[in-house]
């Protein structure tokens, strides 16, 4: 099977650096990535926003709307990380809940 | 990790170079981030690293003492509803979510001498919000996989 991945990689890798002699120059001002919605977004920072920072004004004044969204994303992780690994309440013989279900898979594992 | 060892190199280290340091780092990025690298991410990142610092020299018993999971949660809910209200005040001014030119802070300039314009000052108390949701959700995410070691 390795040999199929390199056959499948080697000319993905010869493509890619081919094709990487058109890419732009990094920083280059006339280079298509720079001047479809960046002017604008300059212009706007300055005009509207009035901040050094335009990464942080496109994050969360351009793009507020997402940032909520990524905002949520991890304070939904943290929530779901409190529901999976809190201890929950005693039982009166004095085991929790959770410790039956946490032992469960590790002493399948102890007795393989 | 799960007894503390009493080290008075660790404690200086840690406790009195390292994580004051490290925290008031954090703050700097948080309230530099408009002009500066940063934001509420970073700065969120870089706090609860230092508290988890703090946590691992403490030890598991100790270190829990300072900020539980309760007060933490809050923080982050408090760090999310603060993100939240600042997209709906717009919409009751009569903009639309999140556009933060009509919100009513321009007292905060009278105030504080500042020349900045409502749409700063509004990222300004989103990247907050970041910064207490990130923080809070870093440290509960520390606190509850350490706490599971340590209980075995």
């Amino acid at each position: 099977m390795r040999w199929l991945t390199a056959v499948l990689l080697i000319p993905l890798a010869a493509l890619l650096i081919y094709v990487s002699g058109d890419l732009p120059d990094r920083g280059d001002p006339d280079a298509p990535a720079n001047l479809h919605i960046s002017p604008e977004l300059v212009a706007l920072t300055e005009r509207d926003i009035k901040i050094p920072n335009l990464v942080s004004a496109v994050l969360a004044d351009v793009r507020g709307y997402d940032t909520l969204g990524e905002t949520l994303v991890i304070f939904t992780a943290g929530l779901a990380v409190l529901l999976v690994l809190m201890r929950g309440p005693r039982r009166a013989d004095g085991t929790r809940p959770s410790a039956n279900t946490r032992s469960g898979p590790s002493a399948r594992s102890r007795d393989r | 990790m799960t007894e503390q060892h009493d080290s008075i190199i660790l404690n200086f280290v840690v406790r009195v170079l390292l994580v004051p340091f490290i925290f008031v780092f954090g703050l700097y990025v948080l309230v530099h981030g408009e002009a500066s690298p940063g934001g509420g991410f970073q700065a969120g990142a870089i706090v609860a690293a230092g508290l988890v610092l703090a946590r691992l020299t403490a030890g598991a018993e100790h270190g829990e003492s300072r900020l539980s999971t309760g007060v933490l949660v809050w923080l982050a809910s408090a760090g999310i509803t603060i993100y939240l209200v600042t997209g709906i005040v717009p919409m009751l001014m009569g903009a639309s979510y999140l556009d933060y030119g009509v919100l009513p802070l321009e007292w905060f300039n009278a105030v504080a001498g500042h020349e900045r314009t409502n749409r700063a000052m509004g990222i300004f108390i989103v990247e907050a919000g970041i910064f207490m949701g990130v923080f809070s959700v870093l440290v509960i995410m520390y606190d509850h996989l350490t706490q599971r070691l340590s209980d075995d």
